[in-house]
């Protein structure tokens, strides 16, 4: 009963682990570069939510604070600030994966990891 | 202006490196120089680094005098310093071997964004070996990551491409993981700079032993498919096969291992060292580096091109670094310390070589080296040199690395290790010197019209090279020394 509680009340937690194990599966095992990507964006994804997750309070708000009075509680924002720069660094990765996969379709005629694997078995026998 | 040079050498590298290609736009011909001098400066200050922590001790750098916790530190102990004299000693003849062989592998439109990139992945990795912080690690993984793909696929080979997209993926993974563990560590502890994280972490532990387990295993995970530790090195051999022969040399010389000093670094000084007597994680690690050592060798045996067989064989050496890690010993670490310079020597010479074989003469097959030798007397010199050191004969650097994993191992009581380090220099023997002895009393080959001449600027970086693999083994003393103190965490 405990456990069951603590994970609803850590709901946000939960579903980051869920999303992470999806996009890790989605990115080792499907054959489809494309899915490869938008897998490994989920993954990270999941781990910028638990990143975000573990500064935020409850009721808080932005730590701004109007004529010095620190009249409210304040969500972290050092957790927010840093993912920022882990979003850069996802999108870069993505943007090169995106553009090696165009260079791939241009070489193979297919975005198909298998069907790669394939021609490329054919053309060495 | 002494004091700040621990950020000069990382901004050194990463300016130039961005500053390449307006360089390339002003003058073509400056773009090598304008390469070379960071890397020149930064081998230099490397040293200075050396005496400044021999005076002083460790010390830390303050960005932008911001006090930790809440600014990035830069922290120069002997492990730093060290690690920034291998990166800027070997990629220095491997960058004065690129600016001739670059040129017949890549587009001459992308000649100076590979320099680009080459500066990019050193800086990068320069920062992994400074930095005390947990965050600006991972940036600095994901960065080099970029970057080391970058230098496989600019060869706009079909081969390169699905090699680097496969190592892009894969270490995406490897960098997911890492940064998930800084999330876990950042949620218990309330710090990124390594010395609070691991002021907080012994009390952390009693209260949150899941994390900190968690995070602990990402780690291993994140960095080990990085650096290719052994079932986690699936992209390793087509990366490094088919990759412009410098790139190759930085990778399997430099960029595996410098995930496995920042595991080093994680494992003693972040996590408390009692955590490791009652989790089993560093026999992991010792039973991966076994399995590593062992069918890394096996593998490479049955490979028919060259380079794929150089490939194959870092994973196997890797597996020493890491067996010097898992044992868990001062001796044994300094083994495995030892051998990142010792191996990044040798693998990058074998590389070099082998790029030189492919630029004269074309040739990728090992069957088709016999007699070799008797055309490139002085490549062929050189690799052999790599080979016997790759083997451990006594009198190479090789040798030097191993003897004190194996002393580590019997320190420890675990004459088994001493078995498998002897079990896997028989295996390197294998494939090692049947190339060797192939070329120099293998039937000559006939001149190919195709055949070009060796050039002095790419010849001299591997004898430089192969110098050094002597050097280090006949006077191994002072790294010795100074490895000593480098693991005094």
């Amino acid at each position: 009963m405990e456990t069951i509680e603590n994970l609803i009340n850590n709901y946000y937690y939960f579903v980051a682990m869920v999303l992470f194990v999806i996009g890790f599966h989605t990115m080792l095992t499907h054959s489809n570069l494309i899915k490869k990507v938008i897998g490994m964006n989920i993954m990270d994804t999941s781990i910028f939510l638990f990143f975000v997750a573990i500064g935020y309070v409850h009721d808080g708000r932005a730590p701004i604070f109007l004529n010095g009075v620190e009249d409210h509680a304040y969500v972290h924002p050092l957790p927010s600030a840093l993912i920022l720069t882990g979003i850069v660094v996802a999108v870069s990765v993505t943007a090169y994966a995106l553009s090696l996969i165009v260079k791939l379709y241009e070489h193979y005629g297919t975005v198909d990891a298998d069907e790669i694997a394939l021609i490329r078995s054919r053309e060495d026998s | 202006m002494s004091n700040h040079i621990p950020v000069l050498i990382i901004v050194l590298v990463l300016g130039a490196s961005f500053s390449i290609p307006l360089v390339a736009r002003w003058r073509k011909t400056l773009i090598f120089p304008a390469a070379v001098t960071p890397l020149a400066i930064s081998f230099g200050l490397s040293l200075y680094l050396f005496y400044l922590v021999g005076q002083q001790g460790a010390f830390s750098y303050h960005l932008g005098e911001w006090e930790p916790p809440w600014g990035i530190e830069l922290y120069v102990d002997y492990l730093g310093a060290y690690m920034i004299m291998v990166l800027s000693s070997i990629s220095l003849p491997v960058l004065v071997f690129a600016s001739r062989d670059i040129h017949h592998d890549i587009r001459e439109e992308v000649v100076s964004w590979y320099y680009t990139l080459y500066l990019l992945l050193i800086g990068s990795m320069m920062g992994i070996a400074l930095t005390n912080d947990l965050f600006n690690l991972f940036v600095f993984v994901e960065i080099s990551a970029i970057a080391a793909c970058g230098i496989i696929s600019i060869k706009e080979d079909r081969k390169c491409i699905e090699a680097s997209f496969k190592y892009l993926i894969l270490s995406a993974l490897g960098s997911g993981c890492v940064l998930l563990a800084v999330a876990m560590i950042y949620m218990i502890t309330g710090y990124l700079n390594f010395d609070y994280v691991a002021a907080t972490m012994t009390e952390a532990l009693s209260l949150y032993p899941y994390n900190i387990l968690i995070a602990l295993s990402l780690l291993i995970v994140g960095f080990g498919v990085k650096s290719a530790l052994f079932p986690l090195h699936v992209w390793l051999p087509d990366a490094h096969s088919s990759a412009p022969s410098p790139s190759s040399a930085v990778l399997s010389g430099l960029v595996i291992k410098i995930y496995a000093v920042a595991l080093v670094k994680m494992l003693f000084r972040v996590f408390p060292t009692a955590i490791y007597e009652v989790v089993p994680v560093l026999d992991i690690v010792l039973f991966l580096s076994v399995l590593a050592v062992v069918f890394g060798s096996i593998f490479a045996m049955v490979q028919d091109d060259i380079k794929r067989m150089l490939a194959y064989s870092s994973i196997a050496q890797i597996g020493y670094v890491f067996m010097g890690i898992g044992l868990f010993g001062d001796r044994a670490l300094v083994g495995g310390l030892l051998h990142i310079f010792n191996h990044a020597m040798m693998k990058a010479m074998l590389f070099l070589a082998a790029g030189m074989i492919i630029y004269a003469t074309g040739i990728r097959r090992i069957k088709d080296l016999k007699g070799i030798g008797v055309r490139m007397p002085l490549t062929m010199a050189a690799f052999t040199i790599g080979a016997f050191a790759m083997v451990g004969i006594p009198g190479t650097s090789g040798f030097i690395s191993k003897w004190f994993l194996a002393l580590g191992a019997l320190d420890l009581g675990r004459p088994f290790y001493v078995a498998i380090i002897l079990l896997s220099s028989l295996l390197n023997g294998i494939y090692y010197f049947p190339i060797v002895v192939n070329a120099f009393f293998g039937s000559k080959i006939e001149p190919h019209p195709e055949h070009k001449d060796v050039p002095a600027s790419m010849l001299i970086p591997i004898l430089l090279l192969a110098a050094g693999v002597i050097f280090f083994g006949f006077f191994p003393g002072p790294l010795l020394d100074l490895l000593e103190q480098a693991i005094s965490f």
